[in-house]
């Protein structure tokens, strides 16, 4: 008789999305920091997180300024794995950075300029609203002039793009040694880099207001993302489990821009991305966009991905449906309904019954809630989701 | 004049170029169309058909938006140009975002489309006390309240709104229509709003409901 093996959490993970069976079904879920930081009011030991500082989100790519907490894994505390594991560090934000500076403040706000040159306003006061969007006041760019100069900060050529110690070999090994969750790069869409740059009316609109500056931002958006990753894409290659494709280009109602403009203008570059990976031998490629993407996932999947998250059950996304009509075209993780998990006892439990056996059996599924867990996320109902959904993951 | 009226809205249903409504909206004046005809049959009519197919699935946020802006473009040259004949003033809606809240993406696409739809909006702006809207209302006696909120620890505030509403004696007068992404019609139910909108071309709809019934 065989010795049993177990497989790693990567393992397991590499499995689900390639579709094959792992030994345990894993689970992935991304926390706010924030979540955490209330969570030690509500139980969490305290000794368990040694750091909390402020720095702006990783690589640079996002607009936003939290808190960040340090010495404490919120995944292996409660046995499920983070979706960003271990990723490519390179930076593919605006170098040099925006001074990041308060503006102005009183009592209630304070405006601030983040680095990413966004000027937002924050309550002061306020618990717990850190996580989520400021009230955005200025964007960066506004016209073709505007964009002309942040085009400078976007060159793919800057060495401080990797990190100083950088070292081809050291980081083949650390990712092939690496077992603790997926290995990651993580890239900003077309849509979420525009309408970071200029808000989502503004770049919602571009296309009928002045396409041509459109195409120009989409274009260069190209570019810089293939050449700022080729280094590491081939160097690392098959190395790199997975592509977390940042967009949020949905709303409740539907995506931002209409699956037309998709079409014309931003369906010929995504395939200029996913080409250039799948070169690489890199083809579990994810995209993050929140909202209703039902419209545009016969686009997503012409356009090469692979994979979706979260699934936000609130915008009519089912994960189950999308298994059924697109067979394995979609690796799916997510999909459980925050509103129903927070409310702990019945509500969880049904939520759970409802879809985890369903798609643990048709496969290519990864359970966790249909986006970061959010702070209404009580700390002993997060124990008693993490203790009730365990018992689905054995075979 | 029926032609030039049509291929107004025409124009705003096919997305057309700002500049070329602006430059038929002028020939509509200067044919001394009357304004409310111009507004209706042809602007506010084409906003109508573009959210319909907004509602169907045909055009998304981008074409909405879009046409909201041709609309609110085209309205900005009546008002320069109509120093002799009044602009209507439509349905009063009291808007904002409630207190502890400061995001205002939703809040101000619903202004776009209900300013397009014809009715003034006054926007209060975000994270307000609640005294704000009930001191709002009574000053405008506007029929209609939106509130805002895109938290579900801030959603609880338009409770605390509506409670005031009650203590003012000012409920009964007033359409309370709540929206954002942390609502729901159960929601709205449970602390006795009137409606809850799950868009903004919704929400819009909802108050065009009202007015006319």
């Amino acid at each position: 008789m065989g010795e049993f093996m177990m497989m790693t959490p990567r393992e397991r993970i590499k499995a689900v999305i390639n579709f094959k069976k792992p030994d345990v079904l894993p689970w992935i879920e991304i926390s706010y920091d924030e979540t955490i930081i209330k969570w030690l009011k509500e139980g969490l030991p305290a000794d368990k997180v040694t750091v909390i500082e402020w720095g702006i989100a990783r690589e640079g790519r996002l607009l936003l300024n939290w808190p960040h907490v340090r010495g404490f894994d919120p995944y292996s505390h409660f046995g499920c794995q983070y979706m960003l594991g271990c990723y490519v560090p390179i930076d593919i934000g605006p170098i040099p950075r925006f001074k990041r500076s308060i503006l102005s403040e009183n009592e209630r706000y304070v405006d601030l300029r983040t680095e990413t040159g966004v000027i937002a306003r924050r309550i002061k006061s306020a618990e717990y609203t850190w996580y989520s969007m400021p009230m955005f006041l200025e964007f960066p760019v506004k016209d073709r002039k505007t964009w002309e100069d942040y085009k400078t900060r976007l060159d793919p050529e800057d060495p401080r793009r990797y990190p100083k110690d950088w070292h081809k070999d050291a980081y083949i090994e650390a990712f092939e040694q690496y077992q603790a969750a997926n290995t990651v790069l993580t890239l900003t869409g077309f849509y979420g880099f525009g309408a970071q740059l200029m808000g989502i009316e503004d770049f919602s609109t571009l296309y009928y207001k002045d396409m041509e500056l459109m195409i120009d931002m989409i274009q260069h958006w190209e570019y810089f993302t293939i050449e700022t990753i080729r280094y590491a894409v081939e160097t690392l290659k098959d190395r790199i489990d997975m592509i977390y494709w940042w967009e949020d280009m949905a709303e409740k109602h539907g995506p931002c821009i209409s699956p037309k403009i998709f079409r014309e203008l931003f369906l010929p570059h995504y395939k200029n991305i996913t080409g250039f990976l799948n070169k690489n031998k890199v083809d579990r490629i994810l995209v993050d966009s929140d909202g209703n993407i039902n419209p545009v996932l016969d686009l997503l999947s012409e356009a090469g991905i692979t994979g979706l998250w979260p699934l936000e059950v609130n915008a009519g996304v089912n994960a189950i449906d999308i298994r059924r009509k697109y067979d394995n075209k979609f690796f799916l993780i997510g999909n459980l309904d925050k509103r129903e998990l927070v409310k702990g006892g019945e509500a969880m439990e049904k939520e759970i019954d409802s879809k985890v056996p369903i798609l643990k059996g048709l496969g290519g599924y990864i359970p966790g809630i249909d986006h970061l867990i959010p702070v209404e996320f009580n700390y002993q109902r997060f124990k008693e989701y993490s203790d009730y959904l365990k018992r689905h993951l054995i075979y | 004049m029926e032609d030039l009226l049509d291929e107004i809205r025409k124009l705003v249903v096919e997305l057309g170029d700002s500049n070329k409504i602006k430059k038929l909206v002028k020939e509509a004046l200067a044919r001394r169309i009357p304004l409310s005809r111009i507004i209706g049959e042809s602007l506010r009519r084409g906003l109508e058909e573009v959210g319909r197919k907004y509602e169907n699935g045909e055009y998304f946020l981008s074409e909405l938006l879009y046409a909201a802006s041709l609309m609110n473009d085209a309205l900005q040259m009546l008002k320069l140009h109509s120093k002799d004949q009044e602009m209507e003033t439509g349905e009063v809606i009291v808007l904002g975002t409630v207190r502890g809240d400061i995001h205002d993406i939703g809040k101000n696409v619903f202004k776009m489309l209900a300013q397009a739809a014809g009715f003034e909006v006054i926007d209060l702006g975000v994270d307000l006390e609640p005294e704000i809207f009930v001191e709002k209302l009574k000053e405008t006696n506007a029929r209609i309240l939106g509130l805002s909120a895109l938290l579900t620890t801030t959603r609880l505030e338009m409770k605390t709104v509506i409670n005031r509403l009650n203590q003012a004696g000012i409920r009964n007068k007033v359409k309370v229509l709540i929206g954002g992404n942390a609502v729901t019609q159960e929601f709205a139910e449970e602390i006795g709003a009137d409606a809850a909108a799950l868009d903004a071309a919704e929400g819009v709809e909802i108050c065009r409901r009202w007015v006319s019934s």
